[in-house]
């Protein structure tokens, strides 16, 4: 499975707009919204600031990982490359496993760039064993994501996917309290943010950079990776990769 | 004990919600033998090859590849095949696309050669995405070849090429069979079923209407078509040397004949005047609804 494990991993490396809103686009808004908004912020209060827009940042960063690799699978079948695959002997289940790791793999390098901005550009303190878990702990709950996007990979075309990874990663940074702070919504929005996976991911960075460990935001992020495979299942069962024409 | 087919389908029934494009079909490919699916399009060519790739579970019937259930069969590494729509990866080059799928062949065809048998040598290094359509049938057909099975399934193979493209894969079929492979391909062309084939299965509404060699096909089904303007009286035409049909609306009569010269002697000996005249190869689709009308049009 190595074989294609790096093949796809070297597909998705090329893709420059991957890169740039995976990797680079969350770590400059770490440093954007740092300075803005904790340049007003008194002395006191900078680290406070600094670690939250951090926290956020790498949530943000994370989700768009994970649902950009996998909802990439809606163009592999588009393109009938799934199709091509079935009459090699490539096992269909180990392409499954393959794009599945592949997401979860490459969530970390955003993870750990918008990491080190915090670290070194914003002059976030933390102590090693935080950063670990902090990261570690992202990067699991990724999982969820890495979910969510197979699920929509497989259900939508390509067209209507390469418009999701966009919006998809929008609506839940934007509602989910991402790019500003729950604290800062009406009360509606509150609510909504408080359904959303990705106001839970972001908690748990809370919970654990804060080393406040709760357990409700691994509760609730377990529930919407089950639901999340499921649907996976679901939707992969009923939508084969052949055409049926001719 | 008689030798596994290369290619054993029975009772193979395909429907797609109510429409029902493969009817009880049942054939059996012996090892090392080169075999035309022809028919029209929309006969159910791709839905045998297809159900007989495994790609979808088939309403009624059972399909073995060298004695095994298809995705078995592909994962042993003894099938080639090429899809009608198959497809290439986005973000790829050609080589690490073959890498890949040669990889997974125990044995499988050595890159060079099997580069220049494809004809896409200067193609290595190319993106996917650079390809022009030829460039990508003929990746498509590297991959089918890659591990130089000993069964090889292809739908339509030359569809997207030009007449240079055809008869370099053409040769290559010929090539393969002459050392034994089983090469059995769908196609609408009878010059391409005649070209390469050692035996025709003709499909017409999801059935075999015939099956036999290519030559006994080709006499079957390649007739001709006289055509001319006729306003006088018709009679007599249909008892003309080597008519088998007539048609024709309004001033118009087609005659479908086996002996075109032998048809047309008799008409001019007959006939002072023959306004427009016209002879023509009989369509595939013609030549179909001759034998699909045809008692049980099964040959051999």
């Amino acid at each position: 499975m190595t074989d294609l494990f790096l093949f796809q991993l070297r597909r998705v490396g090329r893709n420059k707009q991957y890169l740039f809103f995976t990797v680079l686009l969350p770590a400059l808004f770490t440093i954007f919204f740092t300075q803005v908004i904790g340049g007003q912020a008194p002395a006191g209060e900078f680290q406070d600031l600094a670690g939250a827009v951090l926290v956020s940042m790498m949530a943000y960063g994370a989700i768009g990982a994970a649902l950009g690799a996998t909802i990439r699978i809606a163009f592999d079948r588009s393109s009938g490359w799934l199709r091509q695959l079935r009459v090699t002997p490539v096992p269909a289940g180990s392409v499954f496993a393959v794009d599945v790791a592949v997401g979860a793999l490459l969530v970390l390098p955003s993870l750990v760039v918008v990491a080190l901005v915090g670290r070194f550009v914003n002059g976030v303190e933390f102590g090693l064993g935080t950063w670990v878990a902090l990261v570690g702990s992202l990067w699991v709950g990724s999982l969820v994501f890495v979910a969510l996007g197979v699920a929509v990979g497989l259900a939508l075309d390509a067209q209507a996917a390469g418009a999701a990874i966009g919006i998809l990663g929008t609506v839940l940074a934007a509602l989910g309290g991402l790019w500003f702070p729950v604290e800062m919504f009406p009360g509606g929005m509150v609510a909504l943010a408080r359904a959303l996976p990705s106001y839970w991911f972001a908690e748990l960075g809370r919970d654990v950079a804060a080393g406040t460990f709760t357990g409700t935001p691994v509760l609730v992020l377990a529930g919407y990776g089950v639901v999340f495979a499921a649907a996976a299942l679901v939707v992969a069962r009923r939508r084969p990769l052949h055409a049926v024409a001719g | 004990m008689p030798e596994t087919p290369a290619l054993d389908v029975r009772g193979l029934t395909v429907r797609y919600g109510d429409v029902t494009a493969v009817h009880d079909l049942t054939l059996a490919v012996p090892r090392g033998e080169t075999v035309a699916l022809l028919g029209a399009n929309g006969a159910g060519k791709s839905s045998v090859v297809n159900a007989a790739l495994g790609l979808f579970r088939p309403a009624a019937g059972t399909v073995r590849l060298l004695g095994r259930e298809p995705v078995a069969a592909l994962e042993a590494g003894g099938v080639g095949a090429m899809l009608q729509h198959g497809g290439l990866p986005s973000e790829a080059r050609v080589g690490e696309v073959l890498a890949l799928v040669r990889g997974r062949y125990e044995d499988p065809w050595p890159l060079a050669d099997l580069a220049a048998t494809a004809g896409i040598g200067g193609l290595l290094d190319r993106s996917v995405d650079a390809l022009s359509g030829g460039q990508r049938q003929r990746v498509l057909l590297a991959l089918a070849l890659a591990g130089a099975p000993p069964l090889l399934l292809l739908d339509e193979p030359t569809s997207a090429m030009d007449v240079e493209g055809r008869q370099a894969f053409w040769a290559t079929m010929r090539d393969l069979a002459g050392r034994g492979h089983t090469v059995v391909f769908a196609t609408h062309h009878l010059d391409e079923a005649d070209a390469v084939a050692d035996r025709v299965v003709v499909v017409a509404g999801g059935r075999v209407v015939a099956d036999g060699t290519a030559a006994a096909i080709k006499a079957r089904i390649g007739g001709r078509t006289v055509r001319f303007r006729c306003p006088g009286p018709r009679d007599g035409l249909s008892g003309l040397p080597g008519v088998t049909g007539t048609s024709g609306g309004g001033d118009w009569v087609e005659l479908a004949t086996s002996d075109a010269e032998a048809t047309l002697r008799a008409l001019l000996a007959g006939r002072t005047a023959l306004p427009d005249l016209e002879v023509r190869g009989a369509s595939l689709e013609q030549a179909f609804l001759h034998l699909t009308s045809t008692a049980d049009g099964v040959l051999r």
